[in-house]
């Protein structure tokens, strides 16, 4: 697995670029990966989803369905990808630092 | 190979993109005789293997040439159907839901100079290109999976097993000697991808042995409550373990409840399971999707393990084309795999075939298993 270095931290991701450890996630890998995820700059909007999934994950030790993230977040689906143009599993887990989502993807 | 951009313009990514445009209309690309009598066939024959007429109100004849194909193939292959598709049938050409690909053509001189054509053509090994066949009561293609060539849960390979049983079976494919279709399925893990649950003939791959834990991984690597829920039998269970001085939050699993699905590797990259050894194969026989006659049936476990053995599987082609000779010999016309077995009796099956009847094929997988056992005296001794 390879390690990335950005703004003076560094992180362990594997090759589709996920965080292997939840903990070393900081605000900096935020800023590193909104660029590959096709992300300008971000908003409240892109923290309040962030925000969420990282506090279901440390609640529940799992992501959050899809119509849990809407309902909670107040965001439909399609305003979750215009956010985040890869969607809510790749682009959203992805910069909370979650794990890579599996199963039949 | 330097880059080369298609005009995607990564610093803006969603600028000039095309999105939900779904797939291309089927009339599109219909030949014209298809087109013309859309929806007024009247009705068709098998004029030999692999060689179908319909004929339509109007008069108007279509000839289709069906042929095998490896399904994982080439562009260079794919470019080859098309030449023969402009040189016999004005650039048209279709595959069937088998994976079998079909040539049309509208009159009898055509299609007997595209069907001479096709069998001409052989890879530099010596196999057919495009073998002619798969109509009628003959064994058509086989709906199979990934195997080792791309998945990353399989128990056996799927390309490999498909070219031993059709090698072993190809005179079934060009021919009509069977009681009705027989329809054979493979899928490399139990996920059962495509037919299998379904088929006249089944090869599934298993695992024998339970998976590996990655404690040292797990907790980073997967969502443990999804690990826990995926497991059919509850052998799995949140744990902690003390490694080196540190803690990990981790699963334990519990080996006597675990049947080797692999769920939990499905949902978790730290439970790996494949194992040289303990992989191989489960066959299955007696399913059917369609309501002919008798309702559709789902295939049944009877052989409960055959070892994988690469490149060719001797075992595995020989106790399928054993089931196969049994049923062409035994079944009456029209009777599915699935519908012989059920008249016979399974007990029958079993003594014709000469296959061991072990502990292993009894359903033992909560409440419905009491209903496969036998609530009555009625049985063959």
């Amino acid at each position: 697995m390879a390690i990335v270095e950005f703004q003076g931290k560094s992180f362990d991701v594997d090759e589709d670029g996920f965080l292997l450890k939840f903990e070393e996630w900081c605000p900096e890998w935020v800023d590193f990966c909104k660029e590959g995820e096709g992300i300008k700059e971000l908003n409240e909007e892109h923290q309040k989803v962030i925000d969420f999934l990282q506090d279901y994950y440390k609640k529940n030790g799992i992501a959050p369905m899809v119509r849990i993230l809407s309902k909670v977040t107040g965001f439909k689906l399609k305003h979750i990808y215009e956010l985040f143009p890869s969607g809510p599993g790749k682009g959203a887990c992805k910069m909370a630092g979650l794990p890579k989502p599996t199963g039949c993807v | 190979m330097a880059f080369v951009s298609s005009g995607y313009n990564p610093d803006k990514p969603m600028e000039n993109r095309i999105s939900d445009i779904g797939p291309r209309d089927f009339n599109e690309f219909m030949p014209p005789v298809i087109k013309n009598n859309f929806g007024k066939w009247l009705y068709h024959e098998i004029l030999e293997p692999g060689v179908l007429v319909h004929v339509a109100e109007s008069g108007d004849e279509v000839y289709t040439v069906r042929c095998g194909t490896a399904r994982l193939m080439s562009i260079t292959l794919i470019r080859e159907m098309c030449d023969i598709a402009d040189k016999h049938c004005e650039g048209f050409l279709r595959f069937t839901t088998r994976n079998n690909v079909e040539f049309m053509v509208d009159s009898k001189d055509k299609m007997v100079a595209l069907k001479e054509d096709l069998m001409s053509r052989k890879f530099d090994g010596g196999s057919y290109k495009f073998p002619v066949g798969g109509t009628g009561a003959g064994i058509s293609n086989i709906v199979h999976t990934q195997g080792w060539v791309h998945c990353h849960t399989p128990a056996t390979d799927a390309s490999g097993t498909v070219k031993v049983i059709m090698d072993d079976l190809f005179e079934e494919f060009t021919g009509h000697n069977m009681p009705a279709p027989v329809r054979i399925a493979v899928a490399c893990c139990l996920n059962m991808c495509g037919a299998c649950h379904c088929s006249d003939i089944a090869v599934v791959g298993i695992h024998r042995k339970p998976p590996l834990i990655d404690h040292e991984y797990l907790d980073n690597l997967c969502e443990i409550p999804l690990a826990v829920a995926s497991c059919p039998t509850g052998a799995v269970r949140p744990s902690k373990v003390e490694i080196d001085g540190k803690q990990f939050k981790t699963v334990a699993i519990k080996e006597e409840r675990c049947m080797f699905c692999g769920n939990c590797y499905t949902m978790c990259p730290s439970l790996p399971l494949s194992d040289k050894e303990g992989d191989g194969i489960a066959l299955m026989v007696g399913g059917k999707v369609s309501n002919r006659i008798s309702m559709p049936k789902f295939s049944k476990v009877v052989v409960a393990f055959i070892p994988n053995e690469p490149p060719r599987w001797p075992t595995l082609t020989k106790t399928i084309r054993n089931i196969v000779e049994v049923y062409k010999a035994d079944a009456n016309k029209y009777e599915r795999l699935g519908d012989w077995a059920e008249r016979i009796g399974w007990e029958r099956f079993f003594e014709k075939t000469g296959i061991e009847f072990t502990p292993h094929l009894i359903d033992d997988f909560r409440d419905p298993a009491y209903y496969t056992w036998r609530q009555s005296t009625q049985f063959k001794f």
